[in-house]
């Protein structure tokens, strides 16, 4: 259809004349067509002329109270339920934001402690973890005692109690063959948190001793280090234990021998 | 009717119950003649004059200056309505014979509308008449029958005895005309 064949139906719209075919195939066309919306609209107007043209008639008076009363309850009424709907829109907001929070707090609290309970799990696995390496060290380090006190060649050397320590002693057990050694430290004086004790090799040849080890004393006195990558042991002269700073030197700070003993 | 007044549908929108009694005063007397013709019964008249009004109180925000005058927008609620218990009492059959129409639109009432209302009225009403005038008598029966009664194109061409091309062709040139008059009242 053309906009003019619409402009006729909608003439005929204005008036309640059209049909209902007309009527749909105008509301369909006025839904993409501008121009014929503005014509419709003014055909609507143009058609008001036919009650404009009616000599005006006054209603009763009792009309307007009647009407002015009635949009006032309506108005009240309408307050009320508007008053109504936000006291509920209130309470059910207030209802859902509580809910809110306390589901976000909850979840929040339940996060909380997953993580908690997450960092103590990790921290418990570090200390396990540490644990067993220590384990492992110390069982690596039996198993090398244990190789090196049972192998067919190891030697063992005696250290004697000194002047500083006469009741202690110590002994080494020398496994020539793979330049290493277990020695047993017995009933030293327990050391001070600053100090540790030092072994030390005196060669033959050289002028100065050289550090085999600094270890500290558990409360009765005893302790037992591997040494690793000794001198051949027709270079080992004799070995001696002095009391140095915590961690040990180059060179000893003093001749106060704990332990004393020829190789 | 408001080219000389302001528009008061956007207050009334607002709620201002002042604005509404002044939308009252200055349409109900062309609503109310409007209802008469329709329904040529005060008590119907009355009746859809209020529900016309009320509405207008609940519906103030769909008003789109943009489509038409805030006469039109009333005048086009208070048709509806007044056509549809047009209809309604024609199923049920009782509805007035003409004589009583004319009795019925010159009972004489308390006017509440103001002076100025009143002289507005009558004034713009006797100019669209005028406007009116111009129209050939089958255009202006054939528009009224269908404007006023709610009468189909077929009903009219069946009433009038003629071809229903012919009253379709009438109608479509008499609001053509009327269109055209329309720019005289904007």
């Amino acid at each position: 259809m053309t906009h003019e064949e619409f402009e006729a139906i909608a003439a005929l719209d204005a008036i309640g004349a059209a049909t209902l075919d007309e009527e749909r195939m105008l509301n369909e066309h006025l839904a993409s067509c501008e121009s014929c919306r503005r014509t419709r609209d003014e055909f609507a107007e143009a058609a008001t002329l036919l009650a404009r043209q009616l000599e005006p008639v006054a209603p009763p008076a009792d009309i307007r109270t009647r009407i002015v009363d009635t949009i006032e309850e309506d108005d009240e009424e309408e307050n009320v339920i508007r008053a109504e709907g936000r006291f509920r829109n209130r309470w059910w907001l207030a209802t859902a934001a509580t809910l809110f929070l306390a589901l976000w707090g909850w979840r929040e609290f339940g996060v909380r402690v997953t993580r908690e309970h997450m960092k103590s799990q990790e921290a418990q696995i570090a200390e396990l973890q540490s644990e067993l390496n220590s384990l492992r060290q110390h069982d690596d380090k039996l198993a090398s005692e244990m190789a090196a006190l049972a192998a067919a060649d190891t030697k063992t050397i005696a250290l004697t109690g000194q002047q500083a320590s006469p009741s202690a002693a110590a002994r080494v057990y020398l496994e020539p063959a793979r330049r290493r050694a277990v020695v047993f430290f017995q009933n030293l004086p327990v050391n001070a948190k600053d100090k540790s004790y030092q072994l030390w090799i005196i060669r033959a040849d050289q002028p100065k001793p050289q550090s085999a080890g600094v270890f500290d004393v558990t409360n009765n006195g005893n302790a037992t280090i591997v040494i690793e990558n000794l001198p051949v042991e027709t270079e080992m002269k004799a070995l001696a234990v002095t009391l140095e700073p915590k961690g040990g030197v180059e060179q000893p700070t003093n001749s106060n021998f704990f332990l004393m003993g020829n190789s | 009717m408001e080219t000389v007044n302001e528009a008061l549908l956007p207050s009334v929108a607002r709620g201002d119950t002042t604005a509404f009694e002044a939308l009252y005063d200055r349409h109900s007397g062309t609503l109310y003649a409007l209802l008469l013709r329709i329904l040529a019964n005060p008590e119907d008249a009355q009746e859809v004059l209020q529900e016309t009004f009320v509405k207008a109180w609940t519906n103030a925000k769909m008003f789109d200056p943009a489509r038409g005058s805030e006469a039109a927008w009333l005048i086009s609620i208070a048709r509806s309505r007044g056509i549809d218990k047009l209809r309604s009492r024609k199923i049920r059959g009782d509805r007035e014979n003409d004589a009583g129409r004319e009795i019925s639109i010159h009972s004489s009432f308390v006017d509440s509308t103001t002076g100025a209302d009143r002289a507005i009225q009558s004034q713009e009403s006797s100019a669209v008449r005028s406007a009116l005038s111009e129209l050939p008598e089958a255009q202006r029966v054939a528009l009224e029958l269908a404007y006023f009664e709610g009468l189909s194109q077929s009903e009219i061409a069946e009433k009038l005895g003629e071809p229903l091309g012919t009253i379709k062709t009438r109608m479509q040139l008499g609001m053509k005309k009327l269109r055209e008059r329309l720019r005289d009242f904007k």
